[in-house]
């Protein structure tokens, strides 16, 4: 998986453009006011995400937690899409 | 199952101990903290039974639940505090505050015992939680609860080697079924302590978390990471969640909640009105007439009906939020309001105050608790009032049939206006709120959308009975004695018989007369005299006083009295405009009553209720805050009185702008 990363650089991009079922790693949180509190909720870097529903707000699922999500913060989630290896 | 030593159970006789002789072995508290939807409430409630209250954690205005729990190895009971759920101990949210300042021996009780709750089905995110109260308490248990979810889903716990890793005692539990609490009561009885490796205590999240993943896949087999939901939730959120879908159940969900709440209200609260007027009866006939009955009768029983009759709706809205919430609903609920209400600034939680305010304000407030961020609490308890309440329907039914007489369809249309005016009003204010004396706080949703549960009776009638009692000790006493001063202004000073009045009884009294006349003159006559009683007592004559300020909306000194009486309860205008306009203090609206009060004139002789004034009325009855008793409990759960003066200048102010636009506006345009 570390491979991959690298070979894809550090492009990101928001949990909220990722398709319903995309299963991504979490990057950064560049939202500063939310970050702390996504953190205390596991939303931490290098935590594996699966999106469960998208659109405003949206969920996302974190190990087996199921967090809401409205898109402002889903925009401040940088993440690296992490293909399907999983499944 | 269970992770104690064999040598400690043999040690069970020992803990037999009488009162005075409670060893330093005995924790002097014992404190339930946790990550949110773990379970807490459920251990306490078994632990404590009905003997819990809800009260402010000391300094803040986050409720916390306190209890004693009476355990067959105690003489006596042991007190148990349940914190609000946390998720993180060293987050600047209410929620760790409070359990920073309960924990760690930095509340003055180094004998508590700390009991951490995690959810087996969760483990590695609530095991930072764990790690953070485990490394700044001495003797912490941790209650690895809902063990039988985690087992149908295929989890197994080495409950052995998770003690071993966090250095407590580690207690699989189901507190739904009452499944480990003799294990849990023994664990707190002997602690026991060995070094572990924590995260220090300046760790990052990353640290942290890498640390509780590392444990928690050590312990569990069979767990199938972010794939590991179960298939329940995620179908039910498929539905439930969805943008359209999600709001028609919503929706129906919640017409099912106010007709409930309609229909099985009404019957205790119509027992408890015919109970106290029968009681005021009573009084009135055991006691010789004079100013002592008047109080007893009247104000005092009055008042504490007027308080008690709030309690069905308070304790049946409680006991359905927390079925709905225990459910894991509530949840998804403010999720798909979510996007609704944050363009006027307020949280998807909000829907609950905001529905519930229909029926009455009072639950609705109190229902704000549920919302976890308080920028966004007192946003909703601001607004709630705006909503039309059930005691607005009478002088809602009232005004409109007087504003249009002989189109029915019309006064149905404007009262269904009423209820947009009000919502609308009170989406408006939040709006403004926030951009003006609430600004900067707003979170954008970060919602857990917890797993969905069978919900237990349990906790519904335990919150039911908490916060039933809650009001009535704090709330309730400050309103009982608001209706007693109320009461008093609107009877006192009495008033002389006039020699009109006089002169109708005597007529009523002459022999020879039949019966029937003699009845409609005594009748004529108690009319005349509640009409100039009412009107010379200190309402009353505030009501004069206080006319020339109502004049530009176009009501009289009568009109202006109703105001005044209606602000202890608003459906008290119809029985004052009634008692003004010569018939019997009748709350109920029939034709008779309207037509009298129809026919209602001014001093100069013009009718009071012109067309103008009628819907001015309204407009304004829509919006005023004319009600002492949600003042009360927005003081009460605000913490101070400055938001329930807020509350109160900021309505009325609007009520009497709008009010005085639509007169004003109204004869501009030719409406008399």
């Amino acid at each position: 998986m570390t491979d991959r990363r690298e070979r894809r650089g550090p492009r990101t991009v928001p949990l909220a453009e990722l398709a319903p079922g995309a299963m991504a790693i979490l990057r950064e949180i560049s939202d500063q006011e939310s970050r702390a509190v996504l953190q205390s909720l596991g939303l931490t870097s290098g935590a594996r995400l699966r999106v469960c529903r998208i659109g405003d707000p949206c969920i996302v699922q974190v190990r087996s937690t199921r967090i809401g999500l409205s898109k402002h913060v889903a925009q401040s989630v940088q993440v690296t899409v992490s293909g399907g290896e999983s499944w | 199952m269970v992770a104690q030593p064999a040598a400690v159970l043999a040690n069970d006789e020992e803990l037999l101990l009488p009162a005075e002789a409670r060893g330093p072995r005995v924790p002097g508290r014992v404190v339930l903290a946790g990550n949110p939807n773990t379970g807490k409430t459920t251990l306490f409630n078994i632990l404590c039974g009905a003997r819990a209250k809800t009260s402010n954690f000391p300094g803040t205005t986050t409720a916390v639940r306190t209890g004693r729990s009476q355990w067959p190895e105690l003489a006596e009971p042991i007190d148990v505090l349940d914190l609000p759920g946390a998720y993180d101990l060293h987050l600047d949210t209410p929620e760790g505050e409070i359990a920073r300042a309960a924990l760690g021996g930095a509340s003055g009780q180094p004998d508590d015992a700390v009991v951490v709750v995690v959810d087996a089905c969760n483990l590695a995110r609530n095991l930072v939680f764990a790690s953070q109260v485990v490394a700044v308490e001495q003797r912490a248990v941790v209650a690895l609860n809902m063990i039988d979810l985690a087992e149908q889903r295929g989890l197994t716990i080495d409950v052995v080697e998770l003690s071993r890793r966090l250095g407590v005692a580690v207690v699989p539990m189901a507190a739904r079924k009452g499944i480990g609490l003799d294990a849990l009561r023994l664990a707190l009885l002997t602690p026991t302590r060995t070094p572990a490796q924590l995260p220090p205590a300046n760790a990052t999240p990353e640290v942290a978390m890498a640390w509780a993943e590392g444990v928690a896949s050590d312990v569990t087999s069979g767990d199938r990471g972010v794939d590991g939901v179960d298939r329940l939730t995620e179908r039910l959120d498929h539905v439930l969640t969805h943008p359209v879908l999600g709001l028609l159940v919503f929706l129906g969900v919640m017409t099912g909640l106010f007709w409930v709440l309609f229909a099985l209200a009404t019957v205790p609260m119509d027992l408890i009105e015919a109970t106290f007027a029968h009681l005021g009866q009573l009084t009135e006939t055991w006691l010789p007439e004079g100013a002592v009955r008047d109080l007893l009768s009247q104000g005092i029983v009055g008042g504490v009906a007027g308080t008690i009759v709030f309690l069905p709706q308070i304790c049946l809205l409680f006991f359905l939020i927390t079925l709905l919430e225990d459910t894991g609903y509530l949840a998804r609920a403010a999720f798909v309001l979510d996007r609704l209400l944050s363009r006027f600034g307020l949280p998807g939680h909000a829907f609950v105050p905001l529905l519930t305010s229909h029926a009455c304000a009072l639950p609705g407030i109190m229902s704000a608790r549920l919302i976890p961020d308080r920028r966004d609490r007192l946003a909703t308890i601001l607004v709630a009032p705006f909503m039309s309440c059930s005691a607005r329907l009478p002088v809602y039914v009232l005004l409109t049939t007087l504003l249009f007489a002989d189109r029915p369809a019309a006064a149905g249309l404007a009262f269904a206006g009423c209820y947009l005016l009000g919502a609308g009003a009170a989406l408006f204010t939040a709006w403004i709120f926030g951009r003006t004396i609430l600004k900067g706080h707003a979170r954008p949703m970060i919602l857990e959308l917890p797993s969905y549960k069978v919900p237990s009776l349990r906790n519904a009638f335990m919150a039911a009975k908490d916060q039933g009692l809650s009001f009535l000790t704090t709330a309730g006493t400050v309103i009982v004695a608001i209706c007693i001063v109320m009461w008093w202004l609107s009877a006192y000073p009495k008033v002389a018989e006039t020699p009109q009045v006089q002169e109708l009884r005597a007529r009523a009294a002459a022999p020879g007369l039949d019966e029937a006349a003699a009845t409609t003159l005594t009748q004529e006559a108690d009319a005349l005299q509640s009409r100039a009683e009412q009107s010379g007592s200190f309402a009353g004559q505030m009501g004069h006083a206080v006319a020339p300020v109502f004049e530009p909306l176009g009501f009289d000194w009568q009109l202006t009295v109703g105001v005044l009486t209606s602000f202890l309860a608003r459906e008290v205008f119809v029985s004052t405009m009634s008692v003004l306009a010569g018939g019997q203090a009748d709350a109920e609206v029939d034709e008779g009553v309207v037509s009298r009060i129809r026919g209602m004139t001014k001093d100069d002789g013009s009718p009071v209720f012109t067309q103008a004034a009628a819907a001015a009325a309204l407009v304004f009855f829509v919006l005023a805050m004319q009600c002492l008793p949600t003042l009360t409990v927005t003081r009460k759960e605000t913490g101070g009185i400055r938001y329930a003066a807020l509350q109160l200048g900021y309505m009325s102010g609007l009520a009497y702008v709008v009010g005085f636009v639509v007169y004003q506006g109204l004869r501009a345009a030719g409406v008399s």
